[in-house]
């Protein structure tokens, strides 16, 4: 926001600038013991504190000559002396009162910051606002009061945010409550910081210098230039941290904002709710702060609005009267968490996916098989939650894709776990930094590439001679097949346009299996350069509009780089996002392109060989729908018999051939004449009834339950299921065993 | 016409031009409007940006995206040596740097033997060029910075289709 001032004023600006930092900073603590005192009325010290407050700033706003300032000021001390004096009661009504002049002091200060001026033509607002204040005082009856307040306090508060037209402006989203978002721009600019540090780092500088000069004065080739460089080395490094430090700002100050308005909330939303706070000291660099100020603001709004329950419901439940709404910030593994725990109503699952089939994200039969988890993290799909009527349904999901993206877009992630009658926790993980983030530079297209760490699952190294069997076709989609799953490719360099290589043709590539924004694909590089921590230059405009590189940065070679954003790679190649929208939440089922047709039934998982593949010790993992299997045998060798070249097993009295598409029994025989071979004993499907069926298999995995895709017939002949989020190849002549007449319509399609 | 030849007027009839040359042609911009200009400097390519971006320079700590006059002017891309010079933006204008292929000199010019664009002009030239000073060897065409930021070249949609069209959608 621009600061229309006037350069001439010199002096009284600076002052003028420190005093609307200060007198903010001063109004959010005076906000935050008034909650206090609500609550703890008796508390003599706190009513002190904020007198203490309230006098500075009168004091300062006289010296600097803001007359309306000081009315408001003088109002409010003069309310808090009797307060303490012990002349007043704390009650509801004094403490909204209150609150509502800090309001008015803020939004002066605010226009004081924008125009420079206070502003004179709203003296009669703040007329009207001291005259309530007064009758508060005089502690005039309780009818009169209401009078007062319903035909004036809410007026002179519009009409002073009017007053401000760019302040108002900004938040018209939100006009029920006013107060919530009262942000402040001197306030979001300005850090404090301690003494020490600046003192610390400006040594620092110093030996930065005193360094900068050895070296220009070395000799080309002297022997002490390893030292210098050492040297260097470490200064910078200790100028870092100290910087860093001095960002870093206790999430507590974040939390500072939110007894007002959970109480302010409260009342709007007829709920009683108790804030509480764990893990304020946390500490979290200034930027990051900033960037998590507003989903947080979200999440508590929406913990309190969708989640607590109003009192009579409590009650019923069997819970307290007053709701509680928890802040929990802590570090864990290099990155912050910050959780919002409402202990409400939670959300139900049922009425999610309800609005979500309604909705057309997904399909009846998706949602059957979802798990609770999943089915929780639709609330963060974009468009789902946009629909205001979902709110009062569900309980939840008001622009809960915002929380995401703007968390996200910060590096973090937001995941939500909640269970109906208990409550509901949204836990929020950001990185401590955006400034300097740890890479690795891959090559692409004779170009280098920085891709952020914290996007990279694996790295996978293909070499020469399996990157042609390595790629697997499946219509027009790459996929590598890593360990179990089924992973889609991206070649970096045929995506951005460079080098068109026709493919993996005799040469040897990695895949840096990455992971961003719910979409999972490995992006195929040429080379792998260091891992370094790298600096973020943003990009301009046009070059952002390109929405593959997030910003460039200068490597420690000195040459430039432009660094991926892997989301929106995936986005643009085209992967999709899987089904569940959350990183980190085990993830049973990834979109295989096509839409998915999915049937849930337990399936038997086998490990069989395939010789055709190129080392013998390639295996592969099958599934066979568990509801044609009869039995699992184990068999010994010496039981089989041979008959006309095939392999016949004698099995209650019946004669049934065996089937060993992997010359498992010549393999094992060779072996030991008195080894086993494991059986399925299957029931196969045929025009009248159904005959038995050995399958001699490696051995038998697990049981577990899976679902088929109906994946693309005509790229892949095979049937593939996805069993705990792994494709497994459903033996072809069983696929229809998995269920019954859905089945059936779907052999028909395929 | 423009501010800056108001500027001019006031400051006496002269003024100096730092004159650019580009494939045959000699341009010119006032030297005031130019913040630095740099040496021989690699650009580092940007892979799917539009036409008229050569690529990213790094400058003072940051990364400034460089646009290629020769891409304006709808000649090859030159891999030789050349030289980039930075302008500032206007106020909320990110700064940017033009690649040249060399800067000749400064020279000083009769503000009054600049001409207009003449009307015959096809309509990327309009975009480009602003006047022209006659000197007695041939013409120097004078170049506003200003209309050379990258966003108004994008907006203008004359210079370059964007990357998305040349790419044939995303893959």
């Amino acid at each position: 926001m621009d600061r229309g001032q006037q350069p001439d004023k010199g002096k009284v600006e600076d002052l003028t600038k420190e005093f609307i930092a200060e007198s903010q900073e001063g109004l959010e603590r005076m906000e935050l013991c008034l909650t206090e005192l609500e609550m703890r009325p008796d508390d003599g010290e706190l009513v002190s504190e904020i007198f203490r407050a309230i006098h500075t700033i009168k004091g300062t706003t006289g010296f600097l000559g803001f007359s309306r300032l000081e009315r408001l000021a003088h109002m409010g001390e003069s309310l808090l002396g009797a307060l303490r004096d012990g002349k007043l009661m704390v009650t509801t009504e004094l403490i909204s009162g209150l609150l509502q002049l800090m309001d008015g002091m803020r939004t002066i200060l605010q226009l004081i910051e924008s125009a420079g001026t206070e502003g004179e033509q709203s003296e009669e607002d703040d007329r009207e606002l001291i005259a309530y204040l007064a009758n508060l005082r005089a502690g005039c009856g309780e009818c009169a009061m209401d009078k007062v307040r319903a035909s004036q306090t809410r007026v002179p508060l519009d009409k002073l945010g009017a007053g401000s037209s760019t302040r108002s402006g900004q938040h018209e989203g939100q006009p029920e409550w006013p107060a919530v978002a009262a942000g402040s721009s001197t306030h979001d600019k300005t850090l404090r910081i301690d003494v020490e540090v600046l003192n610390r780092m400006m040594n620092h500088v110093g030996e930065l210098v005193l360094t900068r000069n050895q070296i220009l004065r070395c000799p080309p080739g002297s022997e002490n230039f390893p030292e210098l460089a050492r040297r260097l080395d470490s200064v910078t490094a200790e100028l870092r941290e100290c910087v860093m430090h001095a960002r870093m700002q206790p999430v507590g100050h974040l939390f500072s904002k939110f007894p007002r308005m959970v109480r302010d909330l409260a009342i709007a939303c007829g709920r009683q709710v108790r804030i509480e706070f764990e893990g304020q000291e946390t500490g979290l660099d200034k930027s990051m702060l900033e960037a998590v100020r507003d989903p947080l603001t979200h999440a508590v709004r929406n913990a309190i609005d969708h989640g607590i329950e109003p009192p009579e419901e409590r009650v019923q439940a069997g819970k307290p009267a007053q709701g509680v709404v928890r802040l929990r910030a802590f570090h864990q593994s290099g990155s912050v968490v910050i959780e919002v725990i409402d202990d409400g109503a939670g959300i139900s699952t049922e009425l999610v996916m309800a609005k979500a089939i309604e909705r057309g994200i997904l399909t009846p039969e998706q949602a059957e098989a979802m798990t609770q988890r999943e089915a929780l993290q639709m609330i963060f799909v974009a468009g789902f939650s946009t629909a205001k009527q979902l709110t009062n349904i569900s309980g939840r999901g008001m622009g809960m894709d915002v929380v995401r993206t703007n968390v996200e877009k910060v590096g973090g992630s937001v995941e939500l776990v909640s269970s109906v009658g208990v409550g509901t926790t949204v836990r929020m993980r950001v990185p401590l930094t955006l400034a300097i983030v740890p890479a690795l530079v891959v090559q692409s297209g004779g170009q280098g590439f920085a891709l952020p760490q914290n996007s990279l699952v694996e790295l996978v190294y293909v070499p020469w001679h399996e990157a042609e069997t390595a790629v697997e076709h499946m219509g027009e989609t790459q996929l590598y097949r890593l360990r179990e799953g089924l992973l889609p490719l991206v070649w970096l360099d045929r995506l951005l346009g460079l080098g068109q290589s026709a493919g993996p043709v005799g040469s040897d590539f990695y895949i840096a299996v990455v992971e961003s924004e719910g979409r999972r694909f490995g992006l195929v590089v040429d080379d792998l350069k260091a891992p370094e921590e790298i600096v973020v230059k943003p990009l301009s405009a046009e070059l952002r509009e390109i929405g593959v590189f997030s910003g460039a940065t200068v490597l420690g070679n000195g040459a430039l780089a432009l660094i991926l954003d892997v989301a929106a790679t995936g986005e643009q190649a085209g992967v999709r996002q899987m089904a569940e929208a959350v990183k980190g939440v085990s993830t049973d089922r990834v979109q295989m392109g096509t839409a998915l047709s999915e049937m849930e039934s337990s399936m038997v998982i086998y490990e069989s060989g395939k010789r055709r593949l190129v080392q013998d010790s390639h295996t592969e993992q099958m599934a066979m729908p568990l509801s044609a299997v009869e039995r699992i045998e184990s068999v010994l060798l010496s039981q089989i018999e041979y008959a006309g070249g095939r392999a016949v097993l004698q099995y209650r009295g019946e004669l049934i051939p065996l089937e060993d598409k992997d010359d498992i029994l010549r393999e094992r025989s060779a072996d030991d004449f008195s080894a086993t071979a494991t059986v399925l004993i299957c029931l196969r499907p045929k025009a009248q009834g159904a005959t038995r069926v050995g399958m001699v298999v490696r051995r038998v995995l697990d049981v577990s339950p899976g679902s088929l895709l109906a994946a693309d017939a005509a790229a892949c002949e095979q049937q593939l299921a996805m069993v705990k989020e792994r494709v497994k190849t459903v033996h072809g002549d069983f696929a229809q065993w998995v269920d019954g007449p859905r089945t059936a319509a779907f052999r028909e399609v395929a | 016409m423009t501010r800056a030849a108001e500027r001019t007027a006031d400051g006496g009839n002269t003024v100096s031009i730092c004159s650019l040359r580009v494939g045959t042609g000699l341009f010119g911009i006032d030297t005031r409007q130019i913040r630095e200009v740099l040496g021989t400097t690699t650009t580092h390519y940007v892979p799917l940006a539009p036409e008229y971006i050569a690529g990213v320079v790094p400058y003072r700590g940051e990364v400034l995206s460089a646009v290629s006059f020769r891409a304006l002017l709808g000649l090859e891309r030159c891999t030789g040596a050349n030289c980039i010079l930075v302008f500032d933006g206007e106020q909320n204008e990110e700064r940017f740097g033009l690649i040249v292929d060399g800067v000749s000199g400064v020279i000083e010019l009769q503000q009054d033997s600049l001409e207009a664009n003449p009307s015959g002009l096809d309509a990327r030239s309009m975009e480009l060029f602003d006047g022209a000073y006659k000197l007695p060897s041939g013409l120097l065409v004078r170049l506003d910075p200003r209309k050379l930021r990258p966003a108004r070249l994008a907006e203008s949609g004359l210079f370059g289709r964007s990357n998305r069209e040349r790419q044939g959608g995303p893959r």
